[in-house]
């Protein structure tokens, strides 16, 4: 064992807090570093993969058959079809699937939109279906799909498409049957990176073509940017934790290793006085550190691995990646990188040590302390303020760049607790304006909505009810304490151009009051227009005035863009209760939505209700938050946990060093009288005003970086910045956040001060 | 004028820091096989003195020359390199590594002269039974008693066979019969031809072991005294 190692490996062993401290806030760094890394790059890659390993279709078109007759559709592309295209309905039918958009097709594979058969088979002969299944969907096949109009289908496999060209496939001959009425055409392009390159090639390949050929189309980025929208939102969340985790790590490591060259300064003086060179001194520290940092890295990385990867693999098996793996950087950064970030970190306190000359550091710790502290303390004795307050607050300034480092961790960490309180805030403002759980209101389920089946808890029964429409509506508006009222139904439909699915909800009533707000433009107020969220807007790449045309129960009809509302769904669209009679003639609302007044009892409500209609069925009142909420809250408060952990472990540090500097001084003052209890108030009280100094700091830190991570993390979500966002922080939070710097700093003060309250003070004063 | 045969040779040190002067012209000889005590008052120079003579620190001006080699010419490894092989030291405050058990503590001192670790133990061990501490080889040096921790730094200064062994009050934090065991431990390695200058306040320590004593004052040299030794 070489003289360096052994004089490192022994320090390892012996300076068990040090080591720790190290060790656990590379492991937090390496784990967030890994995580936020890898869900980076999974979150933009598995699209990109699947897309070039299936040869995904840049441009998907369907167009009117009568039209397209005869017609060369190739357009000189690379292209697959013509694929005859029906709509299957199902929704009448007992295993429900909703509006399928069907492709006649022969084989998976070809030059364009190769498909992957995930279980069973491919349609071979008429009768057979094949089904294209979304992300984390189970199920096997071998069941039957009744067809409208007489005939089943035998499900035979499961496959994906990349470009989401269609949701079920069947033979050429088969499709005949389910009566198509559009051709379905799949086209690569040589260049086609940006809407404008696709633009150019869907009008070189519809060249010729009569109007209204095209029923519509889909571009493979409208495809890419709606199926990492929801992952798309982690990125800046996960981005700002990950550098937050950096920094917070690399001046905990800086603070530990600065710190421990300083507390070593005996010790580097007897390693040279026995002849350890420069250079030695040099590696001993260096190695002294890099130890805990490996180890560290490598435990983090494999609970980056494993924390990340289950999220990460949900989230991205939809698109054919199957076996998730993060690239090899991605763990290489995490544990070569961070031990070479710790080396850094250490090597300027190394390079003291190196410089430092033996015969001054051999005596440290046994002259008195003079300089700004004393003063400092001398004039703070003067005060009157108790002792160990007096005496504690003048601590930091005999370190100054140790108390500079502690603080700037303090900093990060009241930031960090800023930035995960205020998305948290945020996420909740977000889901209450788009799923909003008002107390003050009721909904009824008045039967299946339209096309769906009904939700039913176990032990009731499906609402049927008994009065009309109209009747209930009458009824509901006569119910003591009901001041509003709406109806709601809902139409599953397609949009032209894919596999677009979306719901059309056709409101009656009091819609200003009960129905979503409108955010520009107006409500729609007359058949053919529509009001949607803007992520439908944005996934389309559509605004208002625009005109879509959509699919349902075998009519067709076009819906003009009249209005932003603020919703979530993406694929929900609102309308005028005039507009449902020209797709679903006949149809009857399938909810209701009541107001009532303030002080009403709900379950007189409730009462009232059933004695009008006993077919009506409350419904118990909505739980207003989403998955994704759900996970950014609790994933911020973990993050948050664990960087205010680490700047804790910051002032633990600072306090054991300071502690086993000052341990002459303290042994003194508790040999004049001075208590555990005292000694351990003026250790905590040397780091309390850190923390009350962190918390300043971080809070105004901490709300700039989350009006910038807010705006990011909606933009990803494709979803619009609202103020009701970004305006989260109120006064009395505001307050309790400043004090997280407080608490971050007694908390990690705390635990060595006690430790240093307990020295004997024999065994103190006998050392020195 | 040099003396080819002499262990140190100061000429004309003067040490300045920033607002005192430690040594002021300072020339001393010391041949093979003397025991020197320095001696004075609290602040009068000596441990600088001391310092100079192991390469600690470096002189204002005036030369130091320890074995031959003048050390002003020395950058800080080679000061290093000289350490390790011609000078062995003993501390007031023992000045042991708290992460090393005792043994390895004396053994680091020959490995780093690129002795095989297997033989700076056996070596180590031969000197812990030579001074009596054989049975607190694993121990690290929290554990150890003030007179066992000087035993092991003494065995640590002798680990390399050094030409010179210095020691800075080395009896200073020690009860009485530690110190007089140390004493004991000085005079029998002189005894044996082993060179050694001590820094004491203690004239017991002096007229004991040493066979000349000189006196700094305000960082000169007052006084020399040859001595015969007391029993």
């Amino acid at each position: 064992m070489s003289p360096v190692w052994l004089a490192s490996w022994a320090a390892v062993r012996k300076r068990k807090v040090q080591t720790t401290v190290i060790g656990l806030v590379v492991c937090a760094a390496g784990a967030t570093l890994v995580m936020a890394l890898g869900l980076l790059v999974a979150a933009d890659a598995p699209f990109d993969r699947a897309f070039a390993s299936q040869r995904g279709a840049h441009l998907t078109v369907a167009f009117d058959a009568r039209e397209v007759e005869g017609a060369d559709l190739t357009g000189g592309a690379e292209s697959a079809g013509p694929f005859r295209q029906a709509t299957l309905d199902t929704s009448g039918e007992e295993t429900y699937l909703g509006t399928l958009t069907v492709v006649g097709r022969a084989d998976p594979g070809g030059a364009v939109d190769r498909i992957p058969v995930t279980l069973g088979r491919w349609a071979e002969r008429p009768g057979e279906i094949v089904l294209g299944v979304q992300p984390g969907a189970r199920g096997e096949p071998g069941f039957e799909i009744a067809v409208p109009g007489g005939g089943t289908l035998t499900v035979v496999g499961f496959a994906r498409s990349v470009t989401g060209s269609a949701d079920a496939w069947v033979t050429p001959e088969q499709i005949d049957a389910l009566r198509p009425t559009a051709v379905q055409m799949l086209y690569r392009f040589d260049r086609a990176g940006t809407a404008a390159e696709v633009a150019a090639g869907q009008a070189a390949v519809t060249a010729g073509l009569p109007d209204g050929a095209v029923l519509g189309s889909l571009s493979h980025l409208t495809v890419r940017d709606k199926v990492t929208s929801e992952l798309g939102v982690f990125v800046p969340f996960l981005l700002i934790f990950g550098v937050l985790g950096l920094v917070v790590a690399v001046l905990t490591v800086a603070n530990v290793v600065s710190s421990a060259v300083v507390a070593g300064l005996r010790q580097i003086g007897v390693l040279k006085a026995i002849g350890y060179t420069p250079d030695q001194v040099m590696a001993v520290h260096l190695v002294m550190v890099s130890v805990p940092a490996v180890a560290g890295s490598v435990l983090g990385a494999v609970i980056g691995n494993l924390f990340a990867k289950p999220v990460v693999q949900d989230a991205v098996e939809g698109f054919g990646v199957d076996a998730l793996s993060f690239p090899a950087w991605v763990n290489v950064a995490a544990v070569a990188g961070l031990p070479l970030l710790v080396a850094l970190a250490a090597l300027v306190p190394a390079l003291r040590a190196r410089a430092l000359p033996a015969a001054r550091v051999i005596g440290a710790g046994t002259a008195a302390h003079t300089g700004r502290a004393s003063r400092l303390q001398r004039r703070l004795a003067g005060t009157g303020l108790p002792r160990p307050f007096a005496l504690g607050a003048g601590l930091p300034l005999a370190r100054p760049g140790r108390s500079a480092l502690t603080l700037a961790s303090v900093v990060l960490g009241v930031m960090t607790v800023t930035l995960a309180t205020g998305l948290a805030l945020s996420v909740m403002a977000y889901d209450q304006a788009v799923r909003p759980s008002h107390a003050d209101r009721l909904e009824l389920m008045a039967g299946p909505p339209s096309g769906e089946p009904a939700f039913v808890p176990p032990g009731e029964q499906v609402p049927t009810p008994r009065l009309s429409d109209a009747g209930d509506e009458a009824a509901l508006r006569s119910v003591p304490g009901v001041t509003a009222f709406l109806a709601s139904a809902r139409l599953e439909a397609e949009l032209a151009g894919g596999a677009q699915k979306a719901t059309i909800t056709f409101h009656r009533g009091d819609t200003g009051e009960l129905g979503p707000r409108v955010l520009t433009g107006h409500r729609p107020g007359r058949p053919g227009q529509v009001a949607v969220p803007s992520r439908f807007l944005n996934q389309r790449g559509l605004s208002v005035g625009d005109t879509v045309t959509v699919s349902a129960r075998g009519g067709r009809t076009q819906l003009e863009i009249v209005g932003v509302v603020l919703t979530n769904n993406a694929d929900e669209v609102f309308a005028d209760w005039s507009a449902l009679a020209a797709l679903a003639p006949g149809a009857r609302a399938d909810s209701y939505q009541v107001r009532m007044a303030p002080g009403t009892d709900r379950d007189a409500v409730v009462a009232a209700v059933r004695e009008a209609d006993p077919g009506l069925r409350a419904l118990p009142p909505r739980d207003s938050s989403s998955s994704t909420a759900v996970i950014i809250i609790s994933s911020a408060v973990v993050l948050s946990l664990v960087l205010g952990a680490v700047a804790a472990l910051g002032v633990f540090n600072t306090v054991v060093l300071n502690a086993r500097e000052r341990r002459r001084d303290l042994g003194l003052l508790k040999s004049i009288g001075m208590t555990p209890r005292q000694v351990t108030l003026l250790l905590v009280t040397s780091m309390g005003g850190l923390g009350v100094l962190g918390g300043l700091i971080g809070v105004p830190l901490g709300l700039a970086v989350h009006r910038v991570v807010v705006p990011a993390m909606t933009a990803a979500g494709q979803a619009d910045v609202l103020d009701i966002l970004l305006d989260v922080y109120q006064a009395p939070a505001l307050a309790l956040l400043a004090l997280s710097g407080l608490v971050i700093a007694v908390l990690g003060a705390v635990v060595p001060a006690r430790g240093a309250a307990r020295l004997s003070i024999a065994t103190v004063l006998h050392n020195e | 004028m040099r003396n080819g045969d002499a262990v140190v040779e100061l000429t004309d040190v003067r040490k300045e820091y920033s607002d005192s002067v430690a040594l002021d012209g300072v020339s001393l000889t010391v041949l093979p096989g003397e025991a020197v005590a320095v001696m004075g008052p609290s602040g009068s120079g000596k441990s600088t003195l001391l310092n100079m003579i192991a390469g600690l620190d470096r002189p204002t001006s005036g030369s130091v020359v320890v074995q031959g080699t003048d050390l002003g010419t020395l950058g800080e490894t080679g000061l290093a390199l000289f350490r390790r092989r011609g000078i062995g030291m003993i501390f007031q405050f023992f000045n042991l590594l708290d992460d090393l058990s005792a043994l390895d503590n004396v053994a680091l001192a020959a490995q780093l002269t690129g002795t095989r670790a297997a033989q700076a133990r056996a070596r180590a061990l031969e000197l812990f039974g030579e001074l009596g501490i054989a049975g607190r080889r694993d121990v690290y040096p929290a554990r150890l008693s003030g007179g066992e921790r000087q035993r092991v730094a003494v065995a640590r200064a002798l680990m390399n066979r050094p030409a010179l062994l210095l020691a800075d009050e080395p009896t200073g934090a020690l009860d009485s019969r530690s110190g007089e065991q140390v004493m004991d431990l000085l005079l029998d390695l002189n005894q044996i031809g082993q060179t050694l200058l001590l820094v004491t306040h203690d004239e017991r320590l002096a007229t004991r072991c040493a066979t000349r004593v000189i006196e700094v004052v305000d960082g000169r040299i007052a006084r020399e005294q040859s001595l015969e030794r007391t029993p």
